[in-house]
């Protein structure tokens, strides 16, 4: 990374940021006012005797709000022209969050407790997010190294696949030393950086060049294995770490990567042929794979087993309906022991809780708020200065906006549940610091100050050689 | 639009190195974002479809955790008769915690119990929500309680049920296991929906007493209790399925009221041969060597002459207007039903039959056929109302903070024309009242009561007692009532279950002349 002498930045007022910043710290401060009154006319408390205004810990509201401002306040001073709307759209996101983990039972997670970890990881999301978007302004270190990105990748898988922790039955923790967390959720970053390096360097040949089976016309095939490798690191991620969120997610992004690219349908086709084949049999010698597809097909016909989950996060959403029952108004046994405890509600749930207090209006809200993220993401990648760059953006955004909507759809019974997070939400630190780092990312890329674009590398040569002869 | 449209515009450097026929990044770019719109879009649309459409079923559901959770601690809503008599009220434990106390054990079929321990049951539990005032009956009062202080909002439950009616018919039936629907088939009320044997289930609601009294229930799988059995029973009908049989053959046309099959009176002596099987009957000793019509065939309960009826309408009709009575699915009902049939449903024949033979004997109500009393209840309220058949219910109005919400009747079907069902109100008379009649459903008489109805005296195979059956109404000229009585191995139906309608006619007639 280079960081570009002092003498160029010259503060800029982002004045479009400020105003959607200021309007998600309203709505959080009133979701903060609900929750604590809420609480007190459960508990029987008389409203108005209790000095000062009512907050749910207004501390911890206090800090995330500071932090996210505090970003804002180091755009302005770096001055750069980049995107206005992403920092609040996440801000808003992440602050539901905090108000959901505060809610919750603290005990889900050990040491300072639920609402307060996710508050620390949250900031520390935050910061990686301005840190990024502020001082990262050359993707050389992405663009050259795609494949050494790409070989760090596959390592951290192989290393998951050999000393992962199992945690539910599934090995997705690494832990070192005191260090623990969930490598998909950074692979799904390094895989974005390498496709756009890898995509961008062939799109000529890909867009162009075709192999003829028969009345078949299909991707050249030497092209092919990146598709065909990718389809294989999908299908073994199911086999071996029985992360069938993750999978789906780094083949539906890769799909859509490529279309981006190339502009052409059958590709993709091929690929939905190939996942549909993939996953039939799997569907026939992965139990697991089994059991999640029959829960989805009819979970209430096991509403008291493997359909609990499932059949509790429906009945949050049906108990929610238009309006929600209000924050904190929802199950106070929520999240522990049945009834109504939904097993995994911080990680893989929050969503139906979400649904339940803040009912189908605020479920609206909150995908809306995930349609933003995606389309500023898209809009980046459109005004970017070069291919590598567009992919990048739009894989980046598309990242975040699968993400949401596969466990979205899997939670509101529309595919199969898959056991993923729901960015900038769901409780962990794997999850936010990464979500954070795309983010970042996605602020830095939106740059459109200035700066020529990056100096051509060898490859670059190579490539325009490529475009030259295909012309 | 616009949005998608100025992302491909921005795009025109790159496109501008792109072969003409393949899209450049802005227009794929744009796609993508379209396509991610229309995913969301389905994401909107199936919260919609569990917050909207299926909210108020699954939120009110008994195994909801709200559901679950209130019915611990909630005073639940008052229970009571459709005159006001108190059903089902909360009293307090030594904790001040909420249990259940009932008026009679008359009542454990029906309105069934409400314990912390083992769950809800009957009525209890299929108005769990409005009982603990999860859910209002009114799907405004619904929304807008959300806005109150307090949303808790019990609702008192007030049933079509006679409880001077219920105990009667539970003391008609004795010892013996059995069931009693009857019901207004001008509106669909039901009156009684007795089921015996009986138990206590004020001791399953008193946590002191609710283990020892459960279990013991559980464990009697001989009389099982538990089973409410006028609405999950299956029994075979024997003869009054032929008054189904006669709505199928009547309203399709295949017979009519004068038909007469010849084969009849030869086939009392020596059975009815169908498809080389020989279909035996009695022999009717005051009706001589004369072939039968319509009337005449029902009041001696003919089975040859219903068995040619049956095998003239056909497998196919007989299973489609048994159908629109309601066989083949659950009930539209307050309470679970289980799924009445005519037949197995999976042989080669028209109508799921296995063969003729088959259907001849389900034409007289002995092949493959089980039915509810609550659904021959409603296939006798049809004959009753002119071929309309009111949807039945048991809950007549809830009230809580908000007000009362009343349930009003609502037709379900319309069976048959009015005409059908006059011909076969006046069999019916016949059968109760005829003189080919005396001796098989006499008993069925009430005193200042024009009662029609039609016996049945169901074979169970092998050794044992048959169930002893009686399905009908009153006055025959202006019904106000149906019902419709078994008595599991009670004997044949004018020993047991006429005489018990007979006396619960006369109890209604006192009752309603109040």
């Amino acid at each position: 990374m280079t960081l570009t002498a002092a003498p160029r930045i010259h503060p800029r007022l982002r004045r479009r940021e400020l105003g959607l910043l200021v309007i998600a710290g309203l709505a959080l401060a009133v979701g903060s006012m609900t929750l604590e009154l809420t609480r007190r006319l459960a508990a029987g408390d008389e409203v108005a005797t209790e000095p000062g205004l009512p907050f749910a810990n207004p501390a911890a509201l206090a800090i995330y709000l500071g932090a996210v401002f505090a970003a804002h306040a180091i755009l302005v001073l770096t001055g750069r022209r980049t995107d206005e709307v992403l920092l609040p759209t996440v801000g808003l996101l992440g602050g539901i969050s905090l108000l959901l983990m505060e809610r919750l039972p603290q005990d889900l997670a050990g040491g300072l407790g639920l609402g307060t970890t996710q508050l620390v990881w949250l900031t520390t999301s935050i910061a990686v997010i301005t840190a990024i978007a502020a001082f990262i302004r050359s993707d050389a270190w992405l663009r050259l190294y795609k494949y050494t990105w790409a070989a760090f990748g596959v390592g951290l898988l192989l290393l998951t696949f050999v000393l992962g922790r199992e945690v539910n039955g599934q090995r997705l923790t690494l832990a070192i030393g005191p260090f623990s967390g969930q490598p998909s959720e950074l692979l799904k970053v390094i895989l974005v950086v390498f496709l756009a390096g890898y995509l961008s360097e062939n799109r000529a040949l890909l867009v162009e060049q075709s192999t003829r089976l028969g009345p078949i016309r299909l991707p050249p095939l030497p092209y092919l294995a990146p598709m065909v490798a990718m389809w294989a690191i999908a299908l073994s991620v199911v086999v071996f770490q029985r992360d069938l969120g993750a999978a789906l997610l780094f083949f539906a992004v890769f799909l859509l990567l490529l279309y981006v690219t190339t502009g052409r349908a059958s590709f993709v086709a091929l690929g939905l042929v190939a996942f549909a084949a993939g996953g039939a049999v799997l569907y026939e010698i992965v139990p697991h794979v089994r059991t999640r597809v029959d829960i989805w097909l009819d979970p209430f016909a096991t509403a008291s087993g493997a359909g609990y989950q499932v059949v509790q996060a429906l009945h949050a959403f049906a108990r929610g309906g238009i309006l929600g029952t209000g924050l904190g108004a929802g199950l106070p046994e929520v999240g522990s022991l049945p009834p109504g405890g939904i097993p995994a509600l911080h990680t893989d749930f929050p969503l139906a809780a979400l649904g339940e207090e803040m009912g189908l209006i605020g479920v609206m809200a909150i995908l809306g708020l995930y349609l933003v993220v995606i389309e500023r993401g898209l809009r980046i990648a459109a005004s970017a200065a070069d291919d590598f760059r567009a992919i990048l953006a739009a894989g980046l955004s598309l990242v975040i906006g699968v993400q949401a909507f596969i466990i979205a759809a899997g939670v509101l019974k529309l595919i199969p549940l898959t056991g993923i997070t729901l960015p900038f939400i769901s409780y962990g630190g794997s999850s936010l610091l990464t979500n954070g780092l795309v983010v970042g990312l996605l602020i830095a890329l939106s740059d459109r100050g200035v700066g020529p674009p990056p100096p051509p590398t060898a490859q670059r040569g190579l490539r325009r050689v490529f475009d030259r002869g295909a012309a | 639009m616009t949005l998608w449209s100025s992302l491909g515009g921005s795009a025109q450097s790159n496109a501008a190195r792109e072969p003409a026929r393949r899209p450049g990044i802005g227009t794929t770019l744009g796609r993508i974002g379209l396509a991610m719109s229309v995913a969301f879009g389905a994401l909107a649309a199936g919260a919609g479809y569990w917050q909207v459409f299926q909210a108020s079923e699954l939120s009110s559901a008994p195994d909801d955790a709200a559901v679950i959770a209130a019915s611990r601690r909630v005073v639940r809503g008052e229970i009571t008769d459709r005159d006001g008599e108190r059903l089902a009220w909360s009293v307090e434990d030594e904790n001040g915690e909420p249990y259940r106390v009932y008026l009679s054990r008359s009542l454990s079929g029906v309105v069934g119990y409400a314990s912390r321990t083992y769950g809800t049951a009957g009525l209890e539990r299929a108005f769990d929500a409005e009982l603990s005032g999860v859910t209002a009956a009114d799907p405004v009062q619904d929304l807008l309680k959300k806005f109150r202080a307090d949303p808790s909002d019990p609702q008192a439950l007030r049933t079509t049920l006679v409880a001077s009616l219920q105990q009667a018919a539970v003391g008609a039936l004795g010892d013996d296991s059995g069931a009693v629907v009857m019901a207004d088939p001008r509106t669909g009320e039901v009156l009684v929906l007795a089921s015996t044997p009986i138990y206590d289930a004020s001791a399953i609601a008193d946590p002191a007493t609710s283990t020892a009294t459960f279990q013991a229930l559980a464990a009697d799988d001989v009389g099982r209790p538990l089973l409410p059995r006028a609405t999950q029973g299956r029994y075979v009908p024997g003869s009054v399925f032929k008054i189904v049989t006669a709505i199928a053959a009547l309203g399709s046309g295949a017979v009519d009221a004068t038909t007469t099959f010849e084969q009849q009176p030869a086939a009392e002596e020596d059975g009815l041969l169908v498809s080389g099987f020989r279909i035996r009957d009695g022999h009717h000793p005051r009706t001589g060597t004369r072939a039968l019509d319509f009337i005449e065939a029902t009041e001696v309960s003919c089975n040859i002459w219903y068995a040619l009826a049956g095998l003239e309408t056909g497998g196919d009709r007989l299973v489609d207007w048994a159908g629109q009575l309601g066989f083949g699915a659950a009930l539209p009902f307050d309470l679970p039903t289980a799924v009445s049939q005519v037949t197995g449903g999976d042989g080669p024949a028209p109508g799921g039959f296995l063969d003729d033979v088959e259907l001849a004997n389900a034409a007289f109500g002995q092949g493959e056929t089980f039915v509810t009393p609550l659904q021959m209840a409603l296939a006798t309220s049809a004959v009753a109302n002119d071929g309309v058949i009111m949807r039945p219910h048991l809950a007549l109005a809830f009230s809580g903070k908000a007000g009362t919400t009343t349930i009003s009747p609502e037709e379900w079907r319309r069976v048959m024309p009015a005409r059908i069902a006059d011909q076969i109100t006046a069999a019916m008379v016949e059968a109760v009242n005829g003189d080919l009649g005396v001796g098989y459903t006499t008993g069925a008489q009430a005193p200042g009561l024009t009662v029609a109805g039609k016996s049945g005296t169901a074979e169970l195979g092998g050794e044992g007692e048959p169930n002893s059956w009686f399905i009908g109404f009153a006055p025959a000229d202006d019904p106000q009532v149906v019902i419709a009585v078994v008595v599991e191995h009670g004997g044949r139906g004018a020993a047991r279950a006429a005489p018990i309608a007979g006396s619960l006619l006369a109890a209604w007639k006192a009752w309603a002349g109040q």
